[in-house]
């Protein structure tokens, strides 16, 4: 029979586990409290209804699900959240990849002060840049207008961030000109640690311009490409402040998106059930993505 | 020889010195936290207020928060049920305050309010009412606003521009001045946050269907059948746009920001807009002395009454988990005493709710005196409806007003929207 009070000395990995769960725990500590304990309030509250003010808490089951699902308003946001999603991957990954390519290969001098100029949006606060773009975009004060009217167009008559079928390309226009900045930057770095023997090897094997990008060019910043694209999607999913402050979700909630809407319904409405529904399903797309984003990565 | 606590009288005086003097050794620091809006002129107000409060008051101490408007909305249901409560807060009568009393957040103040000294034996019954749910006090209105047409008094002149009576004049005045430059906007609107033609909508309405036409809907209280049903919810939408296509209004109104429909009035841009009494501290900033103002007009036809007009109250609440109750009371019936009333009309430019003594404000412009006057000859008030209102059929209203400015959804199928809010929300009142 083993003497149980005798314990053996640990082994250095034993050592080294214990020593590695103490420098973790603060971090677990803080993820616990800050994003385990409020997600796991939100999905038991989705399953309630009440108001931040009532203490009572009325068991609806299902119910606040049911009811995103008939409420045309959650469809619009979600339809918005994605569209902004894949517009963001095109415009900043896309814009980004191009603007690093040309600043890599074809700009020969001043290549620090556009590499500035570009990103300086990215260090400025969303809500400062959507205070700007609503002045630029101002139908009776902005500078846009004029510049539309002087070029012999006709702005659009309900404005820019009026008009329902124009204002979600708007915010699509200011995402991508804060964000481009960034993922410039990173593309930048992927091209950069391409080594250039490659090129060079391939050209004398034939393979320049298009061929050099495709064989090349592209499996080299792939890595790159996922994780810039992964940003865009989750900046995309958690999009708030730019809408708020630009639009706060009009005309008539045609540029609500899950966030603002949830606010609405939660901070306005009284609906906290419901808003906590609308976040739950917010935190199972997020969660989808995060998944996704660990299988490309494993696989690159 | 007897001592010194042998002789009863010693002892009875003894007694009453040390009973004199243990309250005031045991009285204990009071701190009253308070939050209101960052309105201007309103840290200055509670600043000199809580010091002469202290002069009858020395154990209480204030500690002032002051919060934007939409940050406050969020904030203060949030901070009443967390355990750091203010003691005293600013809210609006209506639905705001009605669901803090609801929810047995805002404490009842009916006793101490009426008591000797108490703002109950202060203000009118009419702005007692503004924070009177089922008989009992919850709060003390500070102030009310109200809303007017301002117009420029030299471009009026210059253009000999008479001053509308109905609603159609107006809509005509705004074609005169079209006529004069077609690239004057005569009344901007800036309806980017939704809040300015809900204001219109509010006395549209009552210039339509008059008060006791619309009351019942906006309770809740008509019988599901008959719930906004009114065809003149759908005609006050008739008149908003019938000002519209006069070309009173900007092109875009709903992206417009209200600031900039502001600035174009203030900066004599603009000839008229339909402001509140708050737009006259921004006037006088910006050095535009030089207007008038009038009622918005009653609408042909109508069921209006001209004596009534836009009236806001707002006020102070007391937070049910106050440990300060009686101190909370005392500090808001001072706030609106008459002399707090006029160094609240200095130094904010409100209407102050006990006006008492507004005529010792120092620096008050001709147009504040003209507006206390007018308002003091109100029939009615006029709450506004994103107040006034259930929360989700504002919401509703704010929204399908936008739609009707954008023609993208017809007056008749505006309504049909609220209607739809209001049926939803009556269905989830308790039982009576």
């Amino acid at each position: 029979m083993t003497d149980v009070t005798q314990q053996e000395p640990r082994s250095p990995r034993g050592r080294r586990d214990v020593l590695s769960g103490a420098m973790l725990l603060p971090a677990l500590v803080l993820v616990g409290l800050f994003i385990l304990a409020p997600a796991a309030y939100a999905i038991v509250g989705s399953f309630f209804e009440f108001t931040i003010t009532s203490r009572n808490w009325v068991f609806v089951g299902f119910g606040n699900y049911a009811r995103a699902a008939g409420d045309p308003v959650f469809w619009t946001a979600l339809r918005n959240n994605a569209f902004l999603i894949v517009g963001s991957a095109i415009t900043q990954v896309g814009l980004g990849t191009i603007l690093a390519a040309i600043l890599d290969r074809g700009v020969r001098r001043g290549n620090a002060i556009y590499r500035t100029i570009i990103f300086m949006p990215v260090v400025v606060s969303s809500i400062a840049v959507a205070f700007v773009w609503i002045l630029i975009l101002d139908p009776n004060v902005g500078p846009l207008n004029a510049i539309v009217k002087s070029l012999g167009f006709r702005p659009p008559k309900l404005g820019w961030l009026g008009d329902p079928q124009i204002s979600l390309w708007m915010l699509l226009v200011i995402a991508a000109w804060q964000n481009v900045g960034f993922q410039m930057i990173l593309v930048l770095a992927g091209l950069q640690s391409i080594p250039k023997e490659l090129y060079e090897a391939a050209a004398l094997d034939g393979a320049r311009g298009f061929r050099a990008f495709r064989y090349i060019t592209l499996p080299g910043i792939r890595n790159v490409l996922i994780v810039g694209t992964l940003i865009t999607v989750v900046g995309g999913l958690k999009v708030f402040d730019l809408v708020f402050v630009t639009t706060g979700g009009g005309p008539a909630n045609a540029t609500q998106v899950l966030g603002t809407y949830s606010y609405l319904q939660a901070f306005r409405l009284g609906n906290m059930g419901y808003a906590n529904a609308m976040s739950v399903v917010l935190l199972a797309i997020a969660v989808l993505f995060g998944w996704l984003q660990l299988r490309l990565s494993r696989k690159a | 020889m007897k001592t010194f606590l042998q002789r009863p009288v010693h002892i009875m005086a003894f007694a009453v010195g040390l009973l004199s003097v243990v309250p005031a050794a045991l009285a204990q620091d009071v701190t009253l936290k308070m939050w209101t809006l960052d309105n201007p002129g309103y840290p200055e107000f509670i600043a000199q207020a809580a010091e002469a409060f202290k002069k009858t008051h020395p154990d209480v101490t204030i500690e002032h928060q002051t919060f934007p408007g939409d940050a406050y909305k969020t904030s203060l249901p949030v901070a009443l049920v967390g355990s750091d409560a203010p003691d005293v807060f600013f809210n609006w009568s209506g639905d705001a305050a009605k669901r803090l009393v609801r929810d047995g957040l805002a404490l009842g103040i009916t006793d101490a309010a009426m008591a000797k000294g108490g703002f109950g034996t202060e203000l009118g019954a009419g702005l007692l009412d503004a924070f009177r749910y089922d008989g009992k006090l919850y709060g003390a209105a500070a102030d009310a606003v109200s809303k007017y047409v301002f117009y420029n008094k030299d471009y009026f002149a210059t253009n000999k521009i008479a001053l509308p009576k109905t609603m159609a004049e107006l809509a005509g005045v705004c074609k005169a001045v079209r006529a004069i430059d077609p690239d004057t906007v005569p009344m901007p609107l800036g309806n980017k946050t939704r809040w300015k033609a809900i204001h219109w909508m509010t006395m549209l309405n009552e210039r339509v269907m008059g008060i006791d036409g619309t009351a019942a809907d906006y309770d809740l209280a008509r019988p599901a059948d008959a719930l906004f049903t009114d065809p003149g919810y759908a005609q006050a939408f008739d008149e908003l746009l019938k000002l519209q296509d006069a070309g009173c209004f900007e092109e875009a109104p709903n992206a417009t920001e209200y600031t900039v429909a502001d600035a174009m009035f203030a900066t004599q841009a603009s000839p008229m807009e339909f402001c509140g009494t708050w737009c006259t501290a921004g006037l006088d900033a910006a050095g535009f002395t030089n207007y008038g103002f009038f009622r918005l007009p009653l609408v042909e036809g109508g069921k209006g009454d001209a004596g009534a007009n836009f009236l806001v109250p707002e006020g102070f609440q007391v937070s049910s988990k106050t440990q300060h109750a009686k101190e909370a009371v005392e500090w808001i019936s001072f706030l609106v005493s008459p002399e707090q009333g006029a160094k609240f009309a200095e130094l904010t430019k409100f209407l102050p709710s006990n006006p008492k003594m507004i005529d010792s404000v120092p620096n008050a412009t001709p147009q504040f005196r003209e507006i206390v006057a007018d308002m003091g000859t109100f029939t009615r008030g006029v709450n506004v409806l994103d107040v006034l209102l259930e929360a989700s059929v504002a919401d509703a209203y704010l929204n399908a007003t936008v739609e009707v400015l954008n023609r993208t959804v017809t007056p008749a199928e505006a309504v049909a929207q609220i209607r739809q809010a209001a049926l939803a929300a009556q269905a989830k009142l308790p039982a009576k």
